[in-house]
């Protein structure tokens, strides 16, 4: 039997790269992987685990109550304080003194408050602008021009709909702006 | 010359008949099975055993669902600009998008999607993107289709991933572990639908995730808070009482190329035979 040793040390090669493909797996391969299918059970946690960065037109009144109780009771009720603002979770850490280190975010950027300052025209325009996909039960204006000539206004190129309307409430006060209600907060 | 005729002699003409016969007709018995199977919804699945009841009954047994309501879209965007600003999804990627169908007298149908419509939409015109004789017809029909991921049944998706990165959760979610995914993009060219993309910030797929990290706090995905028409219903399709259950029961919905088979999760509103 010369070939015997030839045997040894083939099966000697195998037992090694088998131990070796085994150790390196053991290391490699997470430990939750295939527990319930070919995935890392864990990702679901981590997924999970995001925090929401809309936090909800409820949780906004609980500082903005006199501005969440005119949008409510009014007819621009259905678009929530997010719409225009953007995200909230930004906004409540850094008022409340909160680090938001853990954020390498761009909303941040936005302003020193991290919540956005609607511009009072490009928003009502997602909506309100008239385009012929739109159903037509939707109040829609071709084009500011028009819409404030018809209504007896003086258009010019720097014209918002915040000039009269009152964003929260789509209300018209005539002779005040409709951004009257920044002055009664900081009242 | 005759050929005799008995029953061992079989003759071209009747084998061929009788091929063409019991082919066909297993053909038809088989695509009967193939067809109820693509058509089955989720919800109509019955639990399986008594384990799988007992985990219905423990809350275990919940099934999302998706549906889009094509006839109630008004095309703002908020839906685009909530996703990207809930998830960080990269300017010029988009994890929900909104199709803007427009019907022309001569039969022609324009589609337009400018930034996923995160800026909202032009009217008819110079303006917009479309063939330059078209500009000046009125069109006769138009309307909205957001689009998301299908989260889909038969995931080819999920299928390609070579890594396991790609999976899909009890509840019916597809998700991706960004920390297994190498970045190869088979899936991203494996869905259908073009609803995954290659992340350039972390250069792992990325797709719509139902806002998981929403709906497992008990809220809604943030495209469908931010829709101001209603347009996007989410729940749990296994309890019958949810909204998006009294939906399902009271609409005729249909899926996106249900020619696939991929058996989406996402239903459709007032789907135009158009909508690709």
């Amino acid at each position: 039997m010369r070939h015997a040793a030839h045997f040894a040390r083939l099966v000697a090669l195998v037992a090694v790269a088998v131990a070796g493909f085994l150790f390196v797996r053991s290391k490699v391969v997470p430990k939750d992987f295939g527990v319930k299918g070919h995935y890392r059970l864990s990702a679901i946690a981590d997924e999970a685990k995001r925090e929401p960065r809309h936090i909800g037109s409820a949780d906004c009144a609980d500082c903005h109550s006199e501005i969440y109780e005119a949008w409510s009771t009014g007819k621009h009720h259905i678009p929530q304080c997010e719409n225009c603002h953007g995200p909230g979770l930004m906004h409540t850490k850094v008022v409340g003194e909160e680090s938001t280190a853990a954020y390498p975010d761009k909303m941040l950027k936005v302003s020193k408050l991290a919540i956005r300052r609607p511009t009072g025209f490009t928003e009502c325009k997602w909506c309100h602008l008239k385009t012929f996909e739109r159903p037509s039960t939707l109040k829609s204006i071709a084009s500011v021009e028009q819409h404030i000539t018809q209504h007896n206004g003086k258009y010019t190129p720097d014209s918002k709909c915040v000039d009269c309307h009152n964003p929260h409430t789509t209300l018209v006060t005539p002779g005040k702006s409709g951004l009257a209600f920044l002055s009664q907060a900081a009242k | 010359m005759t050929t005799p005729q008995t029953s061992d002699d079989v003759t071209r003409r009747d084998f061929l008949e009788t091929v063409a016969k019991t082919g066909g007709q297993s053909f038809l018995f088989g695509s009967m099975f193939v067809n109820t199977a693509l058509l089955r919804l989720p919800q109509d699945a019955a639990p399986a055993s008594a384990k799988a009841k007992a985990d219905a009954e423990a809350g275990k047994g919940i099934i999302y669902g998706f549906v889009v309501d094509t006839t109630k879209c008004i095309g703002c965007g908020s839906c685009v600009r909530a996703c990207r600003a809930e998830n960080g999804v990269p300017d010029g990627y988009n994890r929900t998008w909104v199709e803007q169908y427009t019907f022309y007298p001569n039969g022609e149908v324009v589609v337009n999607s400018p930034v996923g419509g995160e800026n909202g939409f032009a009217e008819p015109g110079p303006t917009r993107n479309m063939p330059a004789e078209l500009a000046t017809v009125q069109p006769v029909r138009g309307f909205f289709v957001p689009k998301l991921c299908n989260h889909c049944i038969d995931t080819p998706c999920i299928q390609v991933c070579p890594v396991g990165a790609s999976f899909k959760t009890d509840e019916g979610v597809v998700l991706v572990d960004h920390e297994r995914c190498v970045g190869c993009a088979y899936c991203v060219q494996a869905c259908p639908f073009g609803s995954r993309y290659l992340n350039p910030d972390t250069m792992t797929a990325d797709k719509c995730t139902w806002c998981y990290h929403r709906i497992t706090k008990g809220k809604l995905p943030a495209c469908v808070v931010s829709c101001p028409a209603e347009a996007r219903i989410f729940g749990n399709v296994s309890d019958p009482t949810s909204k998006i259950s009294q939906i399902l029961a009271t609409n005729r919905v249909q899926v996106l190329k249900s020619y696939l088979g991929t058996r989406p999760r996402t239903r459709y509103i007032g789907l135009d035979s158009e909508v690709i």
